[in-house]
């Protein structure tokens, strides 16, 4: 009796591990990387580079990623080597010191495929967007029904976080868009929200090295401030 | 014969060397914020080597993306990006925090005029290097901001004479920016030259004292301890905040077909230059820089009061409005385009002006009496 309701608890806790596991990071949307201590969910990462490369990657460019770059992301060396064969450029498969393929040959041809607005390229576009990632996110999932006093342009679409609200980008993602490897359910605002946290590391890679080097340099010099305010004291005390 | 004497004899320099380290000439009672000018020299040597570092890879023909290089592909080349960043927030600071000194302490006042125009001078020049530099980033922001700011000096045909020519090369071109750096970087050392002669002001006015302390150990250990304070300051920015006080458009590149939403520059730039859109035309930013200068030059004379005596409570508060002004203003700078925040920045602009042409000359002059 005793035995079985071990085991009939043991399973119990097994169903309900992966769901005190994953906490709701959709409702209100937040990531690892906000805060003063944030670092990089290297999950999120591979699974938003998953969705950057099925959707964005159609259009967008990011001159400044190489694809040696995504060893960031927690990929092995040969996982890296095994995406960029996947990747057709026009000299062959791309290789690990390949900047990442642009899908338009010139600007003119991104252009005329968009009525004029060109894709913008999506190597800094967290950081050079007032709000960063939620703006991302929000512009991702902002598309919405236009008022009905509203005029759009042609080819433009109704989206709440643009300025202006008239954006060129038809919505680009939804349910099931991709499959997740690691189980989470591709739901369209959980792409918006992990193809927002690997834009993120792509505008700024370095920000795991930045708070580890910055956190140890801060503990030694406050150490250090204590000592030299302590020495100066001793000297001036001594030259009276 | 000792060592010492022998090398002495041969190189005199040695004795003043010493006599400079160690002869107990200082007064006793200088405060820790008395180490401002060193800790601005400090920072200024540092912001030479890492501007130094970044200098080799920069390539002005194609300024973003070799930015982008720097900080991606360079070993640690984001880490030396980010210090030459900082730095500049580091020494604005540290030279905004100084000029408000020397207004509450009134140090500008005889036997201060001279080091005064000299703090004065190295302001300029600093905004100018600070200015160029912002430029030299080569984003969505500065690229506008720099085409204004040319077609305003193409403008300025007159003496001092076509500065638009020499100093930029004519209209906005692929060539532009490699003039700026070049400028940016002998102008940034000729900092070091002005530095140098605030340095001998600073002992011209020096009272002598018969029993004081040497530099070293008492200063040395006191600017030693302030350094490190500068230093973890600049530790916590640089690490946690690395992009403080910029404008996030200014992160994309430039592109020449699109104005971005917003032009606010660094923040270090606001408190001289947001009075541009006060004044009206190609001109107007040029001009309301240059008064401002102007103002701040001739402040030796505008204040009336006795040199000797301290600065009162009236003279204080005035000061501190002055600074709340200035901080204000640079805020409203910031915000997006708006009618009140029109109204506002003229009425700041306009106390600016008012604080040193009318109060301060009118309050001394009463104080006097």
């Amino acid at each position: 009796m005793m035995r079985r309701l071990l085991i009939a608890g043991f399973a119990l806790a097994l169903l309900a591990a992966p769901h005190a596991k994953a906490e709701d990071t959709l409702n209100p949307p937040r990531w690892q990387s906000e805060g003063i201590f944030g670092s990089y969910d290297k999950a999120a990462l591979q699974r938003g580079f998953l969705v950057y490369q099925t959707v964005c990657a159609a259009c967008h460019s990011a001159n400044a990623l190489h694809y040696r770059d995504l060893d960031g992301l927690g990929f092995s060396t040969e996982q890296i080597a095994a995406i960029a064969s996947g990747i057709k450029l026009a000299s062959g498969p791309a290789t690990l010191d390949d900047i990442f393929k642009n899908p338009y040959p010139d600007p003119t041809a991104a252009a005329a495929a968009f009525g004029g607005a060109i894709p913008p390229d999506l190597s800094t576009i967290v950081a050079a967007r007032p709000g960063g990632t939620k703006y991302v996110y929000r512009l991702l999932t902002g598309y919405a029904a236009a008022p009905g006093d509203m005029n759009l342009l042609p080819g433009h679409y109704y989206n709440t976080a643009f300025p202006g609200q008239q954006i060129a980008m038809p919505p680009p993602l939804k349910d099931g868009q991709v499959q997740y490897a690691d189980g989470v359910t591709a739901s369209a605002a959980q792409e918006a929200s992990d193809v927002a946290a690997f834009l993120t590391w792509a505008s700024d890679p370095n920000l795991d090295s930045s708070k580890e080097i910055g956190l140890r340099a801060v503990l030694f010099l406050v150490f250090l401030s204590f000592v030299a305010i302590a020495t100066k004291r001793k000297i001036w005390r001594e030259s009276v | 014969m000792s060592e010492t004497k022998w090398l002495d004899t041969r190189l005199p320099a040695l004795e003043s060397f010493r006599a400079f380290w160690s002869d107990p000439v200082l007064p006793r009672e200088r405060p820790y914020l008395a180490s401002l000018p060193v800790l601005i020299t400090g920072a200024l040597i540092f912001q030479f080597v890492s501007g130094l570092v970044l200098s080799l890879f920069y390539n002005p023909a194609d300024a973003y993306n070799s930015i982008q290089f720097i900080d991606r592909n360079v070993n640690d080349g984001w880490l030396i990006h980010a210090f030459h960043e900082t730095g500049t927030t580091m020494i604005f600071g540290a030279v905004f925090f100084s000029l408000f000194r020397a207004l509450w302490l009134r140090s500008y006042k005889a036997p201060g005029e001279v080091l005064w125009f000299f703090t004065i001078a190295q302001f300029s020049l600093l905004l100018l290097v600070g200015y160029l530099g912002y430029v030299l980033s080569d984003g969505a922001v500065s690229y506008w901001s720099l085409s204004g700011t040319i077609s305003g000096a193409l403008g300025l045909n007159s003496f001092p004479g076509a500065i638009g020519t020499w100093f930029f090369g004519g209209a906005d071109g692929p060539g532009t920016l490699a003039r700026l750096a070049v400028f940016h970087a002998v102008l940034a050392l000729a900092v070091f030259g002005i530095l140098f002669l605030e340095y001998l002001a600073r002992r011209g006015m020096e009272p002598k004292v018969t029993r004081g302390v040497g530099l070293h150990p008492y200063y040395t250990s006191q600017y030693f301890a302030a350094f490190v304070v500068f230093a973890l300051i600049f530790a916590v920015l640089v690490f946690f905040a690395p992009h403080l006080g910029e404008n996030p458009l200014n992160r994309g590149p430039a592109d020449p077909l699109m104005l971005p939403v917003s032009v606010a520059p660094p923040w270090y730039l606001l408190p001289v230059g947001n009075a541009g859109h006060v004044f009206p035309g190609n001109w107007g930013s040029i001009f309301a820089v240059l008064a401002r200068l102007a103002v701040l030059f001739a402040l030796p004379w505008l204040d009336r009061s006795v040199p000797s005596k301290p600065a009162g409570f009236l003279h204080k508060l005035l000061v501190f409005i002055l600074a709340l002004d200035v901080i204000l203003l640079a805020i409203w700078a910031m915000q997006p385009p708006s009618l009140i925040g029109e109204i506002l920045s003229v009425l700041f602009t306009a106390y600016f002006f008012f604080h040193f042409l009318v109060l301060l000359p009118l309050t001394t002059a009463l104080e006097k009496k």
